[in-house]
């Protein structure tokens, strides 16, 4: 692990080919400065990265990655971690890969409480198909495929990590450059599952939940003498249909990673040349 | 041939059925006996109609027949669905002082244990089939002893007490048979041998292959008949610094597993019916970002939920072509259960030599069924372990472009490309399923589409000239009829050929584990009058793939009714096929 790591270095040389304006650019430079200002390098990261706007960001990154299936970014950082716990697994996805597609994974990723973080750039939109209602779009939200609006409350997707049992929840927003990436290494430094829902405005396709919609409405919980490890405090501001916040919610401080509750600290990528020496064993308790 | 003798014990599911069945066929094995057993059951818990049946011999035996010599049945259903297999031989244990009147075919011997009361005598009801392995331990006169040796192996762990009562419970039931029934003349006579064997079933050969060749990582979620290979690996793997996950659903399975591949690990899943409908989504992922994954679809019943507990070999299409576009991959099936070991072996090397998914395709007949082998059956000693081109940092320097880029899809001769793990220095790059170029970043170039399509299939064009893709083969070499077959028919096929040399019919058996890359069978075809395909499933999938390797139309065995081919049935089948035209 070298010490002179730059944020750039987790910088690949391929241009992104998001939008003018998405929010996403923000989201990706607060990953990078957050990785690069743990310690970490790209030799020894895993991105995983799911489908949509929000998963190129493993092509434009720097590191070990994974672009996989739609929905599936959580089992693929899950399987990654547990082989090799001492690698940094990164899983980045959108709103629609995590809370729609993707829901089930989430739920159950939370509840292993898996060492990586999960940041979700939630635009409330499809942005790649070109505009569609996405699981935290407004339940009135015209889009192409609903004209009138989902008729439908959005996800909460803090409510839903909160309910799974999750050891640490943040919201941010992409365009507050340094309390997103400060928030994104909270989730890097902490042991288990860091879960950050970050806003990161799609600048084409939704003109709700706009830059200045953020701006003029997102409460920073630093400021409002926030206490992340109580629990019911955490409850209150999540559950807050009210108001949007910037923060770490929740974080417990007993949290216990997966792979430490099971006891795997190997790295299973050595394995001997042959079959283990005491592989006979196997066989004989067939006698 | 050695005389056989087959036993079962049938009842409703939740009775101790198999458990018993088990303990049964352990004393047979520690007696130096070859054991087959067979299992019926439904998807239930509890209810219904099951059984445990054993054939046994100190022959090696590897096929079920149609015959039953001993019934322990604790149901009238248990007698009336055996009626076809029992014979004027055979003796049916039963409890007589239960609510049910037994109605036994006059011809048979019945024998009338009170096997609760005994149990309750011996310490407790829950033992009344232990009663009834000691009463068919005196019907068959075999020593008791060697049963004795399989209830420590079973209940050892549960104190010294619970042993001894069982013991007791075994004794009374042999001592009530002694002083109630005269059966010389049932005649059965069960040797024993100084051999030691082992006795196991297919998915826990699939399991015990999986550690042996380094398998450190292993995702599933349960599913009938794939579960047990999940529970078998639970406990031990650990042992060897590997992990189980029980995943949330085969979606997230196998992408934990591709995970953990990708990480460096030799890693598994394995799953069955809809779970391997459900990994469909993933398997172009697996081989489009070139990750070695081992997927084992343990075949039952289909389509849908079709016949969850029963026997079919379905899914060679699905295994074979599944998936969106075109998926290069290797396609492997154990014939027997002690390949399902050496297969699993070779699956592992196969998936990190070629960097690609490779299905390990077995069946429930494989994974249910116990059997006997001699323990060097399973040399670890002869496990060879070969991970492919990885590379060390020192090594990645050879693959880097001109701007220092890791070229992870580097475009080879063999369609190989170099393989750097996490945590290789200078090694990071991204993998993905879309189309990419050397590095791994997203290409719509219409030249590098085509020259990754071609590094894939060239992979498996190398594999198909550098490895031993060769079948294997029983009976007559020069016979002018040949009977072909995949998975696990080879047993009973085997088998079937002492049977039809007997009526002076000569057979050529070719069993064939490789499925993708595979044999070319054209020359023997060609030298044979007769070509018969054998497989456990409706439309004949294998005998499909066949034809139309060698052009030229093949006779058809189809089984799709849930219950694996018998020997005996398969030689008249045989022996009926041989007289019709070759279709048209």
């Amino acid at each position: 692990m070298s010490s002179d790591v730059r944020f750039t270095d987790f910088k690949s040389d391929k241009q992104p080919t998001w939008c003018p304006g998405c929010g996403d650019f923000g989201t990706m430079n607060g990953m990078m400065k957050a990785l690069a200002e743990t310690g970490n390098d790209p030799d020894n990261t895993f991105v995983v990265a799911g489908i949509g706007c929000s998963g190129k960001i493993g092509t434009y990154m720097h590191s070990y990655a994974l672009h996989g299936v739609h929905g599936r970014a959580l089992p693929v950082g899950t399987g990654v971690k547990m082989a090799r716990p001492d690698l940094e697994v990164m899983v980045a996805g959108g709103d629609g890969d995590g809370y729609s597609i993707g829901a089930g994974h989430f739920v159950h990723a939370v509840r292993r409480n898996v060492d990586m973080s999960y940041v979700v750039m939630d635009n409330r939109i499809y942005g790649l198909t070109k505009g569609q209602a996405s699981p935290t779009s407004r339940s009135d939200f015209e889009t192409s495929t609903t004209p009138e609006g989902p008729k439908q409350p959005p996800v909460n997707p803090l409510a839903l990590a909160l309910a799974s049992g999750a050891s640490f929840i943040a919201q941010s927003f992409s365009s507050d450059a340094l309390r997103h990436q400060e928030i994104i290494q909270e989730a890097i430094e902490h042991d288990g599952f860091g879960f950050v829902n970050v806003f990161s405005p799609c600048v084409t396709f939704n003109d709700v939940d706009t830059y200045d919609y953020f701006r003029d409405n997102l409460v920073d919980l630093q400021e409002e003498d926030h206490d992340p490890n109580d629990y019911e405090a955490a409850k209150k501001v999540i559950l807050d249909s009210e108001k949007e916040y910037q923060g770490v919610m929740y974080q417990n401080e007993d949290s216990v990673p997966y792979h430490e509750q099971h006891g795997v600290t190997e790295d299973m990528s050595e394995i001997p040349d042959g079959a283990p020496d005491d592989a006979m064993d196997l066989v004989r308790e067939f006698y | 041939m050695a005389e056989d003798l087959n036993w079962a014990i049938g009842g409703e599911a939740g009775d101790g059925i198999d458990s018993t069945g088990k303990i049964f066929a352990q004393a047979l094995s520690r007696a130096g006996r070859h054991v087959f057993t067979s299992k019926d059951f439904a998807s239930r818990i509890r209810g219904g109609y099951t059984a445990y049946k054993i054939r046994t011999s100190v022959d090696r035996v590897q096929s079920v027949v149609d015959r039953l010599d001993i019934l322990v049945a604790l149901t009238q259903r248990t007698i009336d669905e055996n009626l076809d297999e029992l014979h004027e031989g055979s003796a049916i244990i039963y409890d007589g002082e239960r609510s049910w009147e037994a109605e036994i075919p006059d011809e048979m011997t019945a024998v009338d244990v009170p096997l609760k009361s005994l149990a309750e005598d011996a310490g407790g009801a829950i033992m009344r089939n232990v009663v009834a392995l000691g009463a068919a331990c005196k019907i068959t006169g075999f020593d008791v002893e060697y049963l004795d040796e399989a209830l420590e192996k079973r209940f050892g762990g549960k104190g010294s007490k619970i042993v001894e009562n069982n013991k007791e419970a075994a004794r009374l039931g042999q001592e009530y048979v002694e002083e109630h029934y005269d059966l010389e003349h049932l005649g059965y006579n069960v040797d024993v041998t100084d051999n030691d064997y082992v006795l196991l079933n297919g998915n826990e050969a699939i399991g015990m292959g999986a550690i042996a060749a380094g398998c450190r990582f292993y995702a599933g979620y349960p599913i009938t008949p794939a579960t047990s290979i999940m529970e078998y690996l639970t406990g031990r793997i650990e042992d060897y610094g590997g992990h189980v996950v029980q995943a949330e659903d085969e979606l997230s399975a196998i992408n934990m597993a591709l995970g953990a591949a990708r990480s460096g690990a030799r890693s598994m899943t394995a799953t069955s019916g809809a779970g391997i409908d459900l990994m469909t989504e993933t398997f172009g992922l697996v081989a489009t970002s070139e990750t070695p994954l081992v997927i084992t679809d343990v075949q039952r019943s289909g389509p849908s939920t079709g016949m969850p507990t029963k026997q079919e070999q379905g899914d060679l299409n699905m295994a074979l072509y599944g998936g969106h576009g075109e998926v290069p991959r290797f396609m492997i099936t154990p014939t027997s259960i002690d390949e399902c070991f050496w297969k699993t072996i070779e699956a592992f090397n196969l998936a990190e030599k070629y960097q690609t998914p490779v299905f390990l395709v077995s069946d429930l007949a494989m994974s249910v069924t116990e059997q006997t082998f001699e323990p060097e059956t399973f040399d670890m000693d002869a496990v060879e372990i070969d991970r492919g081109k990885l590379v060390d940092e020192d090594e990645v320097d050879e693959w880097l472009d001109s701007q220092g880029r890791f070229r992870a899809h580097a475009v080879t001769e063999d369609g190989v490309s170099p393989r750097a793990i996490p945590g290789t220095t200078d090694g990071a790059h991204m993998s993905t399923g879309l189309e990419h170029d050397e590095l791994g970043r997203r290409t719509e170039e219409e030249d590098e589409r085509v020259q990754q399509v071609d590094k894939r299939y060239r992979k498996v064009e190398t594999a198909q000239n550098d490895e031993d893709w060769d079948y294997r083969e029983f009976g007559d070499e020069d016979a002018d009829n040949l009977v072909i077959s995949w998975g696990s028919n080879e047993g009973a096929l085997v088998e079937a050929l002492e049977y039809l040399e007997e009526d002076g019919i000569d057979v050529r058996v070719i069993s064939v584990p490789y499925i993708f890359p595979r044999p070319d069978l054209t020359e023997e075809i060609e030298a044979a009058d007769d070509t018969i395909v054998v497989e456990c499933n409706a439309t004949g999938q294998f005998a499909d793939v066949i034809e139309h390797d060698v052009l030229t139309r093949v006779k058809r065995i189809n089984k799709y009714t849930g219950v694996r081919f018998k020997a005996d049935e398969l030689a008249a089948q045989i022996t009926e096929r041989l007289s019709e035209e070759v279709p048209a």
